[in-house]
């Protein structure tokens, strides 16, 4: 075999005292495309932000063509040939196109100092054409679609004409034409002797696509061969460690005779169009999709955030007027939303301090906050959530990831509310919290509250669910429960009649 | 990724030092100030000259306060100096010697109502229409100031005896302003600390989204804040022009800068959601010592602002630091 473009040597990266990675070894061939699989926070990202040079601060030995190099930044990185596309869109909205595909390369003018334009524009043209995107390289980014800027940021790591070129779950936003039209430019790249790691979730994806897979769990590498020797149970295995049943309590069951919510076609253009559905008491309802597919904006219009524009919601069959979430929370509804740090945690605060946010009025009189009251019910919800601090008033930002989910979550609580929408509650998080969130999801749904659960994971919303909606492009695409609830009928519906199988056709 | 633990810190006694630091550092800084003052020069040292800081220190140490609300939610009031002179202007109207406009009661309310009033307007458009708060205060900063002097040019000097007193008396030692700028700081203090509405104005500017997800009707919290600075602006305006004994239409200029320093020096974060009023006070405390000592010293006005000047920048720049490695 070849000698490998890129050699990892017992490479480590800790964040205080936590191993974000551990002692990974790991070998990149030239003209492969290498798979790399596991659970949020097994530590993926974390080693190829090490190799683009985000992380200078690691341990270890990385190899380059056979000799050592110590990557400390990421024009070095780039220099080196390692191009990364994030997770997460680095675009700047206002620029153009081209100027995003060249931001800090832009082609010099003739005169010293100044740029030009039409060169830029003109490789940018070239460089779409031939990965296959229609795009006019002028227009604005902002003006762009989520999907359409994943493909911007594809083309700007590609223009850098790189050896090892990283893409970090590229797919999640994507639909599956465009998935399709990623996989041949993935493909033509590797013909041309790159190296293309490819991170992501959707296994389909990884057997499709790769010729060899490693596997992290943990931090650590668990093993790395190439894909024909892999099967789907083998490999999932591999990323959980243990078998998937035993992720997720089911204890509860739906009362049937009791519809707690409902929405009758509800709409808001651009986002979602003519939602229906009801949940019952103590359901576990889940809403698949891709991102993008609409489920965040209707969870947001469910509770007042966003309010929709037609449609009607009702509450234990009473027609409800949410226009804030202040109303929704009245109607005993509770979000705890996608992104915890943006919308969920005042950082700054004090754990107690969020967590008695939301039943303050409760918790005070005639203005004043009854502080012993609130101190001791903030008490019980930190044990009865097992939220790890070092004291109640220690800032919500010094917590982990799973630490803060739990706050979000437990805020809720102090006055447990009805009806729960949880979205994306285990995103982020690690094995273990993950596993306390599923079983606080189901003890709440035995306790009789209906809970809406939105996620992309398809274990947890298999696992977790009683019924599972599909949305996709904003309007629901199927119902799924009892024996359809396999990964192949969610997974087709949410992209499309276009099944996982037919992307290689 | 990470196990449930929280982020290591505070382990060690070399690490006790930082934070200690950070949250008296500003204490140390006034006493420090002080001491070296009181070291050079005797005047400075003297009961009447603490006593003259303190009155000198009243107003902006009020204006003070209501800042402090509304850099809390993230905002700024940068109106407050011109609204001084609107508010102090309508009060003095009402506590002119031998008019028949005089009211002792009308000349107390009317600062409070038109302070109140510009809270209003500034809070009003800011909550309602969702306009940045600098562009907001800075276009009533301007037409506040163009009212005043529309309105009346010409000062009114002749004001009642009874008026005066109020800017002049005192209790024992203690001047009347400085009572009034203790009531107003432990009145805040207060509403910061032992209220809900202090609990959401925190929130709202330590995170605007998470504050709105919970729940808080932002934009009332918003409103509110814009209407605790006018009415500070209406309580520091009838203080200023009481114990001035007249009321002019270019009174308080710079008010709002030196009310916007004392706030940061206090160590708020201009984003919105870090601050006390604890500090905010001495914060105005500070530069009201630097003023006061370097004329005992007899540095000239110009090298005063500028000495002032690289303090505020010192100060924001070392609690940065400090922040970032505690």
């Amino acid at each position: 075999m070849a000698e490998p473009v890129i050699r990892l040597s017992g490479v480590s990266k800790s964040f205080g005292l936590t191993r974000a990675v551990c002692t990974v070894d790991l070998e990149i061939f030239p003209g492969e495309v290498h798979g790399l699989v596991g659970e949020n926070g097994a530590g993926k990202s974390t080693v190829m932000r090490i190799l683009a040079g985000l992380y200078p601060d690691y341990q270890g030995g990385i190899f380059v063509a056979g000799s050592e190099v110590r990557i400390r930044g990421v024009r070095q990185a780039r220099n080196l040939g390692v191009a990364m596309v994030h997770q997460e869109l680095s675009l700047v909205p206002e620029m153009s196109v081209a100027e995003n595909i060249f931001l800090g390369r832009e082609p010099p003018a003739k005169i010293p100092g100044f740029i030009s334009r039409s060169k830029a524009a003109g490789r940018a043209r070239a460089l779409l054409k031939e990965i296959g995107v229609e795009l006019d390289p002028r227009q604005k980014v902002e003006k762009l679609s989520v999907a359409r800027r994943q493909l911007v940021e594809i083309a700007k790591g590609i223009s850098q004409n790189p050896k090892v070129l990283i893409l970090d779950e590229p797919s999640s936003s994507l639909t599956a034409p465009e998935i399709r039209d990623l996989f041949k430019v993935v493909r033509r790249l590797a013909e041309r002797g790159a190296a293309v790691v490819y991170i992501s979730h959707k296994l389909e994806e990884i057997f499709e696509l790769t010729q060899r897979v490693t596997v992290m769990r943990d931090g650590a590498r668990i093993a790395s061969q190439p894909t024909g020797q892999w099967d789907r149970a083998s490999l999932i295995k591999a990323m959980v460690g243990r078998e998937l049943s035993s992720l997720f309590p089911h204890r509860h069951a739906p009362d049937k005779s009791a519809v707690l919510l409902e929405l009758k076609n509800l709409s808001r253009p651009g986002a979602f169009q003519n939602i229906s559905f009801k949940i019952h008491r103590g359901e576990v309802l889940g809403i698949y999709g891709l991102m993008g597919a609409g489920r965040t904006d209707l969870a947001e219009a469910i509770f007042g955030l966003g309010p929709a524009a037609a449609g009607e919601i009702l509450i234990a069959g009473k027609n409800a007027r949410i226009r804030s979430p202040a109303a929704a929370k009245s109607y005993g509804l509770a979000l705890v939303p996608e992104d915890r740090r943006e919308k969920g945690l005042v950082l700054t605060q004090s754990v107690a301090r969020n967590i008695s946010l939301p039943a303050l009025k409760i918790f005070s009189r005639l203005g004043f906050v009854k502080r012993r009251q609130e101190a001791r019910e903030v008490a019980a919800i930190i044990s009865e959530f097992d939220i790890h601090a070092a004291s109640s008033s220690v800032a919500a930002e010094t917590l982990s990831g799973g630490n803060q989910q739990k706050v979000v979550i437990g805020k809720w609580l102090v006055r447990p509310p009805a009806i729960l929408i949880l979205d994306e509650p285990t995103r982020g998080i690690d094995v273990g919290a993950k596993a306390e969130v599923h079983a606080m999801i189901d003890r709440l749904a035995s306790q009789g509250m209906a809970i809406l659960l939105i996620s992309s994971e398809l274990p947890e919303v298999m696992g977790m669910s009683d019924r599972v909606l599909v949305m996709r492009e904003g309007t629901l695409a199927a119902e799924f429960s009892g024996a359809d609830l396999t990964a192949e009928n969610l997974g087709g519906a949410a992209a499309g009649a276009v099944s996982f199988a037919g992307i290689s056709a | 990724m990470s196990p449930d633990r929280t982020r290591p810190g505070a382990a060690g006694p070399g690490r006790k030092l930082l934070p200690a630091l950070r949250d008296w550092g500003i204490y140390f800084a006034l006493a420090g100030v002080v001491i070296a003052f009181a070291l050079i020069s005797p005047e400075f040292r003297t009961r009447e000259n603490v006593m003259l800081i303190l009155l000198q220190v009243s107003v902006v140490g009020i204006i003070s306060t209501g800042m402090l609300f509304t850099i809390l939610t993230g905002g700024i009031d940068l109106s407050v100096g011109s609204l001084l002179a609107v508010a102090g202007m309508f009060s003095a109207l009402f506590a002119q010697q031998n008019s028949p406009q005089m009211n002792l009661a009308l000349a107390c309310a009317a600062p409070i109502l038109v302070g109140l009033l510009g809270g209003l307007i500034n809070g009003g458009v800011i909550a309602a229409a969702g306009v940045n708060p600098l562009i907001v205060t800075l276009g009533t900063l301007t037409a506040f100031r163009g009212f005043v002097i529309w309105y009346r040019v010409n000062p009114i000097y002749n004001l009642s005896p009874a008026y005066r007193w109020i800017g002049q008396s005192s209790i024992g030692p203690v001047p009347l302003p400085v009572v009034a700028l203790v009531l107003t700081a432990l009145a805040a203090s207060v509403a910061l600390n032992f209220t809900r509405f202090g609990r959401y104005v925190y929130a709202v500017g330590g995170n605007e989204k998470a504050a709105a997800a919970a729940g808080i009707n932002v934009r009332l919290v918003k409103l509110c804040v814009y209407l605790v600075s006018g009415l500070c602006v209406g309580i520091g305006a009838l203080v200023f022009t009481s114990r001035l004994g007249a009321a002019q239409a270019i009174a308080g200029e710079g008010l709002n800068l030196q009310a916007i320093a004392a706030v940061v020096i206090g160590g708020a974060s201009l984003f919105g959601g870090r601050g006390t009023v604890a500090k905010t006070m001495v914060g105005a405390l500070i530069i009201g010592v630097l003023f006061n000592g370097l004329v005992m010293l007899n540095v000239s006005s110009p090298v005063q602002q500028m000495v002032i000047g690289a303090i505020i920048i010192t100060a924001v720049w070392l609690d940065g630091m400090m922040r970032k490695k505690g």
